[in-house]
């Protein structure tokens, strides 16, 4: 049983301790980071098999790792990203304009920034998914001045410094409803901090002091997520950040905070039943998809585009946890699409940043001409962010309002609406002027590099087909994880 | 006790501290001077001093007015009378149900406002200085003072101060809660800025740009300076029973006994002694502070009573 | 007896950690935040060593140790070097000055009193009533980071609210499983060290610490 834990958790971590051996960095290390990374990719496939046969794989003392729907979900989520960010990141022979100290600095710090992630998922303990999710920070930190500028040592330093106050909040939470269950179920030692026995006896909490908990720990995770109003280091450390560090970051370490809130939710669900919780994420949610969708308007770089866009996803990640089962599906859903089409999105702009050595939205225009194929995926890329078919995002979308109207709340949906419209338009129009017209003098026409296009044209085909349906087993995955997250 | 005794208690005791205070200020000054290495002039020089003033001649300005003249004696009278209020050697004393620690807080002031006009009256432009210097840092301190011993009040149950001292006594382990300590450290920081010590104000400076207090009195000579230096010392007398009697009350008499009495004096006489020989160990270490940061030093000092306050009212 | 020697104890260890804590919006040198936030930790070591030895809980011992090699003996001595090399500029202003900063502190704990009016309420230990001061100094805490311009000064606010959550947890609960323990300490050594990194960085592109230059990326 421990084995899938050892096939999920090593690869990243050996790929980490090759490359901090190997000096000065060499090729085929990062090849081997590719094939470790696959095979950890396989390790969750295989960990999604069990869970979905009805097993509950455990291992280590007081059951410290374990895993179960909603963890293997994200470990699938996890080690996608991070294969496409070991294929398709710096040092595999190709010229990005690093040297080999950043190169490996980066296969280091990419590596255990995959590792702490994937611990955070896989552990039973939530102060190990704490102390996994702090070292999140703090791996990835390192990363985004990988090229110095003033704009990405700011962006590193506000996320640094937000994103551990944050994270300090959710540590006071947890020590609160820690407290709160000692102190009414008596008792020492580590295994109370075990989410499963959390949730089971969470009957016994107070009120008060579980509900002032969830609102530390709301407000802790939820700056790591990237929930307005704390929000503000997001833009600047994904637009600084290197594409595949971008990546990462927008597509699953924003999932694996919202894992951390859901966890949570269960348990206070349990304790106090699930008004409190929900009306919380409600409002988060909308203001977050409120700021978000407004912001787009004015954007001018399109990397804090991108950005801006995750924040809006997540808000309305954040929205569907709030609204009950359906709700909860949906949201789980979104969240899939979501690290798929913004990891590729965030992929395909790094070529173009490559290309057009400029990051303004303003100075990129003829998309289509000089990269057709690169054109081409970032349109479908947009147009499935903005939720149109045939995209996975626009079922994904259309199930969070379904739920919202099942759940009572109408008005609430068409100000969803709304402010996805206002979004639609905002991206729409910013596409358009990115891809039509003549690209700009000193731009070379055609692709290159077209082997890094293949990972890319694959996350594509997968939107479209969860775009079309469902597969029977990742809904089944999902089924169970809703449990897990909304009984 | 009778009332009679009781009334003879209180004229002791003001006697008392009428008495004792220029000893206190020739101590302070005495310690220090032997701090700095220096000989210094006995303990008993501001007696000296006070008697050479009386004897001399007054020389009031001619633009001064009436309030020139009677700001002296307004001062030293609401000194006085506070002497009578405050539990120097026993309690309860008789003029409690009089005098609780609102009246006290009003009293002072009561000096500091007539002292602040006197300062203007004459219309010499280092009076003016000194006077309005004088009330910024009064502004902030006398709230802090108040709420200081608010913070002792409430856990007490009365503001009577009489009843404060009691009560402490009687409950030795809420001597060393935070909420006594904490009024403690504001009301020494006020002590010091009320008082004109460092680093609010330098006593012994001569430069008047960096004088409060002694701004203020430039224009007052003779028997109207004597009665003010004397009124100035019965005040710092007067915050060394605050600070020493509220917090550290044990020693004091209950009841009017000759044996309880004596120990009272000598109670008293060590703690006066010690809490000299603090400031003056204090003075000696640090600068006197800049004007505009001296507001920073009582803002420190009322977040401190303001937190004696919080933890007196919940700790209960 | 020994219980209400216990509590007045503890109240006495969280009040000094609390001051030491308000001493950051005080003075604006940056010598006087180091010395107050090893001041701090060392309040705070002892404060757990002293909860240990009330409840004879070794664990304690060696979180009170933990304490006091690191942040109070290992952190300052990295912070003066750190500030030796560019705390030579002049002080810088903070965004609100030091008598409003002082009123707002105290505010802030007093309404660190009211929320945790529900946690003395539940808990039964004689430590209870030191639980509002610790969350008041994670509030302040949070204040001195939005509040001071100096990057310095922000990383010493970080370490204050690290110390206002354990110090939260040695009242609460006698402090969190040890194994936790040395997992936040891990995290908060490296989280530190990579902070001290981006200080260089900082000082590096920018030639001052001054966060408020840090404003070139806007919207």
């Amino acid at each position: 049983m421990g084995g899938v834990f050892i096939a999920l958790l090593s690869p990243s971590l050996l790929s980490a301790l090759l490359a901090l051996v190997v000096r000065p960095y060499r090729a085929w290390v990062g090849a081997f980071n590719v094939v470790l990374s696959v095979g950890a990719l396989g390790a969750a496939v295989a960990l999604a098999r069990l869970v979905l046969a009805g097993q509950t794989p455990t291992w280590g003392p007081g059951e410290i790792l374990r895993a179960d729907a909603l963890s293997a979900l994200l470990a699938l989520c996890v080690t996608f990203v991070a294969a496409l960010a070991a294929w398709l990141g710096p040092g595999l022979g190709l010229d990005e304009g690093l040297d080999a100290a950043r190169v490996r600095r980066f296969r280091i710090f990419a590596n255990l920034f995959a590792f702490t992630m994937l611990a955070a998922v896989s552990t039973n303990n939530v102060a190990v998914m704490w102390v996994a999710i702090e070292a999140t920070t703090i791996t990835s930190a390192v990363l985004i001045p990988l090229h110095v500028s003033k704009a990405s040592v700011e962006a590193s330093w506000k996320y640094l410094l937000i994103g551990s106050v944050g994270i300090a909040l959710a540590f006071v939470g947890t020590v609160l409803a820690y407290f709160d269950f000692v102190s009414l179920a008596g008792g020492h030692g580590s295994a109370l901090l075990n989410w499963t026995v959390l949730r089971s006896e969470a009957g016994v909490m107070h009120a008060q002091v579980i509900q002032l908990a969830f609102v530390f720990i709301l407000i802790g995770y939820g700056t790591k997520a990237g929930l307005a109003p704390m929000h503000t280091w997001l833009p600047d450390a994904h637009s600084e950040a290197p594409a595949p560090l971008s990546a990462m970051m927008s597509g699953v370490l924003l999932a694996v905070a919202l894992y951390a809130i859901l966890r949570w939710k269960a348990v206070v669900n349990a304790a106090v039943g699930s008004g409190f919780a929900d009306a919380l994420l409600l409002v988060l949610g909308i203001f977050s998809l409120a700021i978000a969708a407004l912001s787009l308007v004015i954007q001018r770089h399109y990397k804090r585009l991108l950005a801006y866009s995750s924040i809006e996803h997540t808000g309305l990640v954040c929205l569907g946890l709030g609204l009950g089962p359906l709700g909860n599906f949906a949201a789980m859903l979104h969240l899939v699409n979501h690290t798929v089409a913004k990891s590729m999105m965030f992929f395909l702009a790094g070529r173009i940043l490559d290309r057009y050595r400029t990051t303004e939205l303003g100075r990129v225009s003829g998309l289509l001409r000089a990269m057709p194929v690169t054109g081409g995926l970032f349109a479908a890329g947009m147009i499935a962010l903005v939720g149109l078919p045939p995209f996975g995002l626009f079922l994904s979308k259309f199930a969070v309002i379904r739920a919202g109207f099942a759940a009572n709340r109408p008005w609430l949906m068409a100000v969803v609406l709304a402010l996805l419209i206002v979004a639609f338009v905002a991206l729409v129009a910013h596409l358009n002027r990115m891809l039509y017209g003549a690209p700009p003098a000193g731009v070379t026409r055609g692709e290159t590099h077209l082997a890094g296009l293949v990972p890319l044209i694959f996350c594509a085909a997968v939107l479209v087909v969860l775009g079309l349906t469902v597969p029977g087993p990742v809904q089944a995955l999902l089924a169970r994880a809703v449990e897990i997250a909304a009984p | 006790m009778n009332v009679v005794s009781g009334y003879v208690l209180e004229l002791a005791q003001s006697a008392l501290a009428l008495v004792v205070a220029p000893g206190i200020v020739g101590l302070i000054r005495w310690m220090k001077a032997r701090l700095q290495n220096r000989r210094g002039a006995p303990c008993w020089q501001p007696y000296l001093e006070l008697r050479k003033l009386f004897a001399k001649e007054a020389v009031v300005s001619d633009n001064a007015s009436w309030l020139f003249r009677a700001a002296p004696f307004v001062v030293f009278a609401s000194t006085v009378a506070v002497t009578f209020l405050v539990p120097i050697l026993a309690v309860p004393l008789p003029f409690d149900a009089v005098g609780d620690l609102i009246v006290v807080v009003y009293l002072l002031l009561l000096g500091t406002f007539f002292l602040a006009l006197a300062g203007l009256d004459p219309g010499s432009a280092f009076g003016g200085m000194g006077s309005s210097r004088e009330m910024t840092v009064a502004a902030l301190a006398e709230p802090t003072i108040a709420l200081a011993v608010f913070a002792l009040a409430l856990s007490a149950g009365s503001t009577n101060l009489g009843q404060i001292v009691t009560r402490t006594m009687t409950d030795p382990g809420g001597a060393l809660s935070p909420g006594h300590l904490l009024a403690f450290g504001a009301l020494f920081v006020v002590a010091l800025a009320e008082t004109g010590r460092l680093p609010v104000d330098n006593p012994a400076t001569h430069l008047e740009l960096t004088m409060i207090h002694e701004a203020m009195v430039l224009e007052y000579s003779g028997r109207y300076l004597a009665l003010i230096e004397w009124a100035a010392s019965v005040k710092l007398l007067v915050f060394f029973v605050l600070l020493s009697n509220l917090f550290v009350p044990w020693g004091m008499a209950t009841a009017l006994t000759p044996a309880a009495l004596a120990l009272a004096f000598i109670t008293f006489l060590v703690k006066l002694v010690a809490l000299a020989g603090i400031i003056a160990l204090f003075e000696t270490r640090i600068a006197k502070l800049r004007l505009f940061r001296v507001p920073e030093l009582l803002s420190v000092s009322f977040v401190l009573a303001l937190l004696a306050i919080t933890s007196s009212f919940l700790w209960r | 007896m020994m219980d209400a020697l216990f509590a007045q104890l503890s109240v006495l260890g969280s009040s000094a950690v609390l001051l030491f804590g308000l001493v950051t919006l005080w003075r604006r040198s940056s010598a006087a935040h180091i010395g107050a936030f090893a001041g701090q930790s060392v309040a705070l070591a002892v404060t757990a060593a002293m909860t240990a030895l009330f409840t004879r809980d070794w664990q304690l011992y060696a979180v009170a140790g933990m304490l006091l090699l690191l942040k109070g003996v290992a952190i300052p001595v990295l912070l003066t070097r750190m500030d030796r090399r560019f705390g030579a500029e002049r002080e810088l202003q903070p965004y609100l000055n030091t008598s409003a900063s002082l009123l707002v502190g105290g505010l802030l704990v007093l309404l660190a009193y009211v929320i945790a009016r529900p946690l003395v309420a539940l808990s039964q230990l004689p430590t209870r009533t030191g639980l509002p001061l610790a969350m008041g100094l994670c509030f302040v805490s949070l204040f001195v980071i939005i509040s001071r311009k100096k990057a310095l000064t922000q990383v010493i606010g970080f370490l204050m609210l690290e110390n206002g959550i354990a110090l939260l947890a040695v009242l609460g609960t006698y402090g969190i499983p040890l194994i936790v323990e040395v997992g936040v300490f891990l995290d908060a050594l490296m989280g530190f060290l990579v902070m001290q990194i981006f200080v260089y960085q900082i000082h590096e592109t920018f030639e001052s610490i001054d966060v408020d230059q840090l404003k070139g990326l806007r919207k």
